[in-house]
């Protein structure tokens, strides 16, 4: 009797059990040269692109575009000044908007992954498809390689078959794990929205209301991704992934905060510093020389 | 950059440090602009906004202690009033001028302009300028137009005219771009090209967004972060050789703990070599002179391609 008062539950069960097929984890994971932690610096360069594409008011735009006249290129000097490699995810139109910026970034070591087409991924299939297809021309032609990996709500059998094998787009794990689907799987490098520095800094992000606005400080911001950092380096093979915006993590006093940061970091032994596709590479290597009967 | 209209405003990359220069050989520039007008809604500035005890105090006694703390730090400010203002403290505003301080133009007031034709725009905004210019004596040369505190970006509104009419009117500088944190040029016709010059603005760096926002009884209270927000970007921009602006009111700044935040940051100013505390209109004037438009400004023709399926 108790059975049949459970019955709709059904769908609820359904959905679990869908989730247990498509997140696949990488039991045992460990990084190179053991190193203690992972940690992918990730630059998504909206510029004013998303902030067009939802019809905001020119000031806003015109915010969105100090990333691109300012804090990209800030960025790029705080990276190689500390010589570290990370990934930009940019839409395909910001290379016609800053492709000096873009080729700047690929030149100096950076990987280039996609961010769609106008930050945004359609509703219907061949449009999405042509989507993707301009945003790999137009990352291949400004860097001489095409895209290996996006962040985006991208359909994944699409992105297998453009030759992805990552996303990082949301978590279900704090670590690396696969995300099946039926061409095969890719790696998803999980992205949190408490280490994204437009949570903490942007005013109106995600239209939000007055009343829960982001108007923070660069220290407090310091303190909770320093201990973001140890806490995952304590688990032995923690993983971060710091998503930077260039119109916010650019102006000047948060450039000073995340060279604070890195130099932290880098004063913890075994921190590999990465980009996105190395990171993915890795897993892929290590779940197939560590599979049953390998 | 490649140019494209309704996306950008300037050109493809900012001045860079090492290309900066100020006056007598200075290390960086640091603005302090005082907005004058009271909280309002998007219809502009009304009875009930103006007869608050916040307002009264805000031309009072929270103006009074402001003035004093300046002239103790020997600093002079850019003062923002709107024609609403203007026309109701006029000795106040010309007083403010005597004592060596700017003041430059916040709106009719305070109204949204976004939604307005060229034609009524460009008459409020002479008004504007009338009633500035006989409240202090002088035409104002700045223009401002600071978000309000309720409205939903924080950026302040303008409308498509709004920087075409200001070149009109003979403004020589827009105060409120997000776009840089130095002076540059914003473009309204790219072939020409034309542009008015804009000063820097960052909500991060004003007042009204930390102080019991977004009201009073129900907001937060942040005026710690406030205050760490404004050390470590003169920190920085000093560092640079950049420039520096932030934005207090009389009636929000001047209260108990906020008061030592703000002495604190000053004192915290003088420990650091070569600070221009430079007007809106000073650094606008020194910018135009030493990187004008003609050299300064480097628009590239656009590259974007349009496509049925994108945004134009």
């Amino acid at each position: 009797m108790s059975e049949q008062g459970f019955a709709e539950f059904t769908p609820l069960l359904d959905a679990v059990e869908s989730n247990e097929r498509r997140y696949v984890p990488i039991p045992g994971l460990r990084w190179p040269q053991g190193a203690n932690i992972a940690v992918n610096i990730t630059v998504d360069f909206d510029a004013m692109l998303l902030r067009r594409l939802l019809n905001e008011p020119p000031m806003q735009l015109a915010k969105g575009e100090f990333g691109g006249r300012v804090g990209v290129w800030r960025l790029l000097e705080l990276f190689e000044s500390h010589g570290i490699r990370i990934t930009m995810f940019t839409p395909g139109r910001i290379c016609e908007l800053y492709p000096d910026a873009v080729a700047a970034f690929a030149k100096a070591g950076h990987e280039i992954a996609d961010h769609m087409w106008e930050h945004r991924v359609p509703a219907q299939a061949d449009v999405e498809r042509a989507h993707l297809a301009r945003t790999c021309e137009a990352i291949e032609r400004l860097t001489g390689r095409r895209p290996q990996g996006s962040r985006s709500r991208h359909n994944h059998e699409l992105l297998q078959e453009f030759g992805f094998i990552y996303t990082s787009h949301h978590w279900a794990d704090d670590k690396p794990y696969f995300m099946a689907n039926k061409r095969g799987r890719l790696v998803n490098l999980p992205f949190h929205y408490s280490i994204d520095d437009a949570m903490y800094f942007s005013f109106s992000w995600q239209n939000t209301e007055n009343a829960a606005q982001r108007i923070t400080d660069s220290e407090k911001v310091h303190d909770l991704w320093r201990d973001a950092f140890l806490q995952q380096h304590a688990t032995g093979a923690g993983y971060l992934n710091i998503c930077l915006h260039p119109f916010v993590s650019g102006r000047s006093m948060r450039i000073d905060m995340m060279d604070r940061l890195l130099t932290f970091m880098k004063s913890r032994p075994g921190v590999w510093f990465a980009s996105c596709e190395d990171v993915a590479r890795h897993c892929i290597d290590f779940a197939s020389s560590h599979a049953k009967g390998a | 950059m490649p140019w494209k209209s309704g996306y950008t405003i300037s050109d493809e990359r900012t001045v860079q440090d090492s290309d900066i220069h100020w006056p007598g050989d200075r290390a960086c520039s640091f603005t302090i602009a005082v907005c004058l007008d009271p909280p309002c809604g998007p219809e502009g500035l009304t009875p009930a906004d103006v007869r608050t005890g916040e307002f009264h105090y805000g031309m009072h006694a929270g103006l009074d202690a402001l003035r004093a703390l300046l002239n103790q730090h020997g600093y002079r400010a850019t003062f923002l009033a709107s024609a609403v203002v203007a026309r109701l403290y006029p000795s106040v505003l010309r007083s403010l001028v005597e004592e060596g301080h700017e003041v430059a133009a916040h709106g009719y007031r305070r109204e949204d302009v976004s939604q307005l034709d060229a034609a009524e725009e460009r008459r409020r905004l002479q008004l504007t300028t009338e009633a500035l210019d006989q409240a202090t004596g002088a035409r104002p040369l700045g223009w401002y137009s600071l978000a309000r505190r309720d409205d939903k970006f924080a950026g302040g509104a303008v409308s498509p005219n709004t920087m075409s009419l200001l070149i009109e009117q003979g403004y020589t500088y827009m105060g409120n771009s997000p776009a840089d944190d130095i002076p540059h040029y914003w473009v309204t016709e790219p072939e020409t090209p034309t542009a008015i010059l804009a000063m820097p603005y960052y909500y991060h760096f004003d007042d009204q967004f930390f102080l019991l926002f977004p009201a009073e009884g129900t907001g937060l209270e942040h005026a710690d972060s406030l205050g760490r927000n404004w050390r470590a970007e003169m920190a920085a921009q000093h560092r640079r050789g950049r420039s520096f602006v932030m934005v207090i009111r009389p009636y929000t700044i001047t209260w108990f703990h906020r008061m030592k935040v703000l002495g604190d940051f000053f004192d915290y100013v003088k420990t650091l070599d070569g600070v221009w505390n430079a007007t809106a209109l000073q650094c606008a004037e020194h910018w135009i002179k030493e990187f004008p438009q003609e050299k300064t400004l480097r628009l590239k023709p656009g590259i974007w391609k349009d496509y049925a399926d994108s945004l134009s």
